[in-house]
């Protein structure tokens, strides 16, 4: 995996490219295209029948894991499918809500709209690596007190969102956190609460 | 007292931790993956489907159309399922993204690549695109269509009255249709073993929908088991059995195997319904002093061509204010579009746009406070039926809502508060709902380890229910909350009422009142008569429930723990039983919730960008079970619906009459960044009236008028009054 993709910051634009990239690299794997224009390369891969699996080795948690998947599995789906996680979670498979956002080296990435593949010798956290065994971590313990959530299913992807903006700035403005967090839909709207939920896991830090 | 206490949610370990488990983490050994193709045109029929090559690609199990399904048994009763016609039934379509087939494979993936080499050939024709195309086709449907409300009301004769009136407001006022747009995705499990038919179903109520499968396939309900613990998001498109939960099932029996249908982003916003737009007219006659004296309400709203559902905007209307002559109509149009379905707050929401949204004009015509308008017409009992309120304390709403908000600053002329280039706007609106009960059923077992058990089948939705519910076992038993677990989510536990409208603290909760009181009755009985209990022989009267035991009500020295009570009697459990019957008809109280919204916008006047900085709501609500959920509902209710305020927008094309933004991408809702301060006050008044508990729902009424205050502000701020939502900066420049 190219270093410089990975260590750009989690835009959009930079997850879009990533997932383009893995594109073009199934069309290259099924032997057919270039891996210089990923339209196309798309299209071609789709005509062929791609592998049926690809070995892929990573950091889960802090466990090692290795599995065998089909190249077309998603992060996310790899996660949940082939290693039975069910923190991270399907909102949109289309990178708009922030369900599926799982610590990438400790920066935020949505797992949804990149590919497991992709991530040979990577290491993943997700919110069920948060806690340190009962005790929890705590933007965890937050979130509890603060009341930052209210169907929770969104609430895993904030978490982990939340635990990713305070290593980018441990000291956010309150401004700051409405912002950075807002790659994170929350359709009950508890906003008002993750907000003060993070802030008081900052104030508790500093 | 654990009731009110703001504690935190009993759930809230598992939700922050990845452990909570909703219908798609729950995992069943063999399982198939179904993925459904949706139609590409909304109107004609699909003249011929190929589908050869999607069933000889890798790991395809089965590729079911209508040419080649399985029969349904019959066609389980509306409105609880979705669509009066069942999927698949034949080859004609009614809408975008219906479905038209359902390829399962070994996994997700597989089914997905198969479903892309399905080939289909349709006959099209031609779709009625929009509730505009279909205005002057619009009816009152047969049957009163899938409302529980009648599509009209008359009292007195409001056409003279209102020619009569000196001063009258009639305008136009418009909704747009509105996604429920939850994050988790529907998603639905099934497997068969003979004619036992297990399925995990992101549903609002197992005990609503469990009848519904089994009346398709034709299997006694007994032999249905349905559960869901957590739903990841409802708000009313949960509510009901949408075609995807009969494909599961369906597919299952194909492959013999159990199949998951979890669908798309985009089949959320196509398949599981939608708030439908709404073109409604209301007009206001009053006298000169602000008496109303004539109110005319008309709404029409799209439907399906399957179904006749109301967007039941005008059926709150007869409730509101004390008007002496009043017509409220509700008609629909058929367009090429999915159903619609119950959204927070159907009807309600957008009906309460156009009619506050026309006090605020009657006010400003008058010269009044919009706050004073609404006094003046204050309904002290229920203008429809004459019975008293079993609780209402919206004036003190008013009171409190007011101060907080500072509306006593508020300089009437419109333009008049700037602030650098920012236009300033303070707005008002009410808001009303009509309580609605339903039967209930729950148990409680105390347990001879000093702890309890609930049991119904409620869903967890996100509203708190778990947490309220367990505090109210408790403070019957006189444990910790933290002594009450729950199983729930089943449809082998007693019926709960369904978590939607509503429902689950004024019915569910009684229920669970109830039972606590019976287990606590049971114990009593066991210690007076026991000889061996410091109790024995007491007046069971005198005896209450106190920390983790019973004790005299007047001699607290006196008395036991259950775990003793019970463990000397080798009594592992003793149950109590809630059964609560709502009074229906027949009840001497007209019930309903109450609120009012104040808002000030802020507009930039280069980019007219409405800004919602301060939003301050007061609720009439009964008790209040817990004040950290009930908070936290109440501004989510808020927020959500300031998306249909200022952005949310399911926009049909105005050819196909499809969706247009079918993403999340694209069908924006509030994030992060756009809320300003919202601020919540209840008005607590318990309401015994209404239920044995005292509390009324709040999930609905807290999102019930909030367009009309953004409106209303906007129109403070700029002299612009916007009578379509949402109000995107287009409608200011």
């Amino acid at each position: 995996m190219d270093e410089t993709t990975r260590e750009s910051p989690p835009s959009r634009r930079a997850f879009l490219s990533r997932s383009l990239t893995a594109g073009a690299g199934l069309a290259a794997l099924g032997g057919t295209g270039t891996a210089t224009a990923a339209a196309p390369a798309v299209a071609a891969a789709a005509a062929v029948d791609p592998p049926e699996t690809l070995p892929v080795s990573l950091t889960v948690n802090g466990r090692r894991r290795t599995l065998r998947t089909d190249p077309r599995t998603s992060l996310l789906d790899a996660l949940r499918e082939d290693l039975g996680l069910t923190g991270p979670k399907k909102g949109c498979n289309q990178g708009a809500c922030g369900a599926c956002t799982v610590l990438l080296d400790g920066t935020r990435i949505l797992s949804c709209i990149t590919f497991a593949v992709m991530f040979e010798g990577a290491e993943i956290t997700t919110v069920e690596g948060l806690a340190d065994g009962d005790r929890l971590h705590p933007v965890q313990r937050a979130f509890v007190e603060h009341d930052g959530f209210q169907c929770g299913f969104c609430t895993s992807g904030q978490i982990t969102s939340a635990v990713g903006l305070l290593a980018e700035n441990p000291r956010p403005s309150t401004a700051e956190i409405k912002e950075l967090m807002s790659g994170n839909l929350c359709r009950c709207a508890a906003y008002p609460n993750i907000v003060a939920a993070v802030e008081s896991a900052a104030e508790g830090r500093s | 007292m654990a009731i009110g206490k703001a504690i935190s949610r009993v759930e809230a370990g598992d939700k922050v931790t990845g452990a909570a488990r909703y219908t798609e983490d729950v995992r069943v050994a063999e399982t198939a993956h179904a993925v459904l193709l949706g139609s590409a045109i909304s109107a004609g029929r699909v003249r011929g489907i190929d589908t050869r090559r999607a069933e000889r690609a890798p790991g395809v199990l089965a590729v079911i159309t209508h040419l080649n399904r399985p029969d349904f048994a019959a066609v389980p009763p509306t409105p609880y399922t979705a669509e009066g016609r069942m999927p698949l039934v034949d080859d004609r379509i009614h809408y975008a993204g219906q479905y038209i087939a359902v390829v399962v494979a070994e996994t997700r993936e597989q089914a997905e690549h198969a479903a892309t080499l399905v080939v289909v050939d349709y006959h099209r024709t031609s779709p009625v695109p929009t509730l505009d195309a279909a205005l002057s086709q619009a009816y009152i449907p047969r049957e009163n269509g899938l409302a529980r409300v009648p599509s009209e009301y008359r009292r007195g004769n409001a056409e003279a009255a209102l020619a009569a009136a000196p001063v009258r407001v009639e305008e136009e006022y418009r909704t747009a249709a509105l996604s429920h747009a939850p994050i988790e995705p529907s998603s639905t499990l099934a497997y068969w073993e003979g004619d036992r038919l297990t399925i995990y179903d992101s549903t609002q109520s197992v005990h609503m929908h469990r009848p519904l499968v089994a009346i398709a396939f034709g299997v006694p309900e007994d032999r249905v088991r349905m559960y869901c613990s957590l739903v990841g998001g409802g708000f009313g498109n949960k509510s009901y059995s949408w075609p995807h939960v009969f494909l599961a099932p369906m597919a299952a029996r194909v492959v013999r195997r159990p199949v998951r249908v979890t669908i798309s982003r985009k089949q959320v916003f196509t398949g599981t319904g939608h708030m439908a737009a709404t073109v409604q007219t209301v007009r206001l006659g009053a006298d000169q002093d602000g008496r109303l004296r004539a109110l005319i309400h008309d709404s029409v709203n799209q439907t399906s061509f399957i179904d006749d559902r109301q967007e039941t905007a005008s059926a709150i209307t007869p409730y509101v204010y004390a008007v002496p002559d009043l017509y409220a109509r509700i008609r629909v149009t058929k367009v090429n579009t999915g159903t619609g379905g119950a959204m927070r707050t159907p009807g309600d929401s957008a009906g309460a746009f156009a009619l506050e949204s026309a006090l605020d004009e009657l006010a400003h015509r008058l010269g009044m406070d919009p706050l004073e308008l609404r006094r003046r017409n204050h309904a002290d009992v229920d203008p429809v039926s004459g019975r008293p309120w079993s609780g209402k304390q919206l004036l003190a709403c008013y009171d409190q809502a007011a101060e907080r908000f500072g509306w006593d600053r508020r300089n009437p002329e419109p333009g008049s508060a700037r602030d650098g280039d920012d236009l300033i706007g303070y707005g008002m609106a009410g808001g009303q709902r009509t309580e609605h009960q339903r039967p209930a059923q729950a148990t409680v077992d105390l347990t001879d380890d000093g702890t309890a058990v609930i049991r119904s089948s409620m869903v967890e939705i996100g509203g708190g229910g778990l947490t309220t519910l367990s505090q109210i076992a408790a403070d019957g038993l006189g444990l910790p909350t933290a002594a009450v677990t729950f199983q729930h989510g089943d449809s082998a536990l007693p019926a709960a009422a369904p978590t939607f409208g509503s429902m689950t603290s004024g019915s569910t909760g009684s229920a669970v009142k109830l039972a606590a009181a019976d287990a606590l009755r049971a114990a009593i009985d066991l210690a007076v008569g026991d000889r061996r209990s410091p109790l024995h022989g007491a007046d069971p009267d005198d005896v209450v429930a106190h920390e983790g035991g019973l004790r005299l009500r007047d001699r607290p020295g006196d008395g036991e723990s259950y775990r003793a009570l019970l463990r000397r009697n080798r009594i592992n459990t003793l149950r109590g039983d809630g059964d609560f019957q709502p009074e229906g008809e027949d009840a001497e109280h007209a019930m309903a919730t109450f609120g009012v919204h104040f808002t000030e916008v802020r507009i930039n006047r280069y980019l007219p960008r409405v800004r919602v900085v301060r939003h301050v709501a007061a609720f009439s609500i009964g008790r209040v079970l817990n004040a950290k959920t009930a908070r936290n509902q109440a501004q989510g209710g808020i927020i959500m619906r300031l998306g249909a305020a200022l952005m949310e927008n399911q926009r049909p094309d105005p050819v196909s009459g499809r969706f247009i933004s079918p993403a999340l991408t694209d069908y924006h809702v509030p994030v992060n960044a756009d809320i300003g301060e919202i601020d919540v006050i209840f008005v607590e008044e318990p309401d015994t009236n209404a239920n044995p508990l005292g509390a009324r729902g709040l999930g609905e009424i807290c999102a019930v008028g909030i367009c009309a205050s953004v409106a209303n502000a906007v129109h403070h701020a700029t002299g612009k009054r916007v009578r379509s939502l949402p109000i995107t900066p287009d409608k200011l420049l």
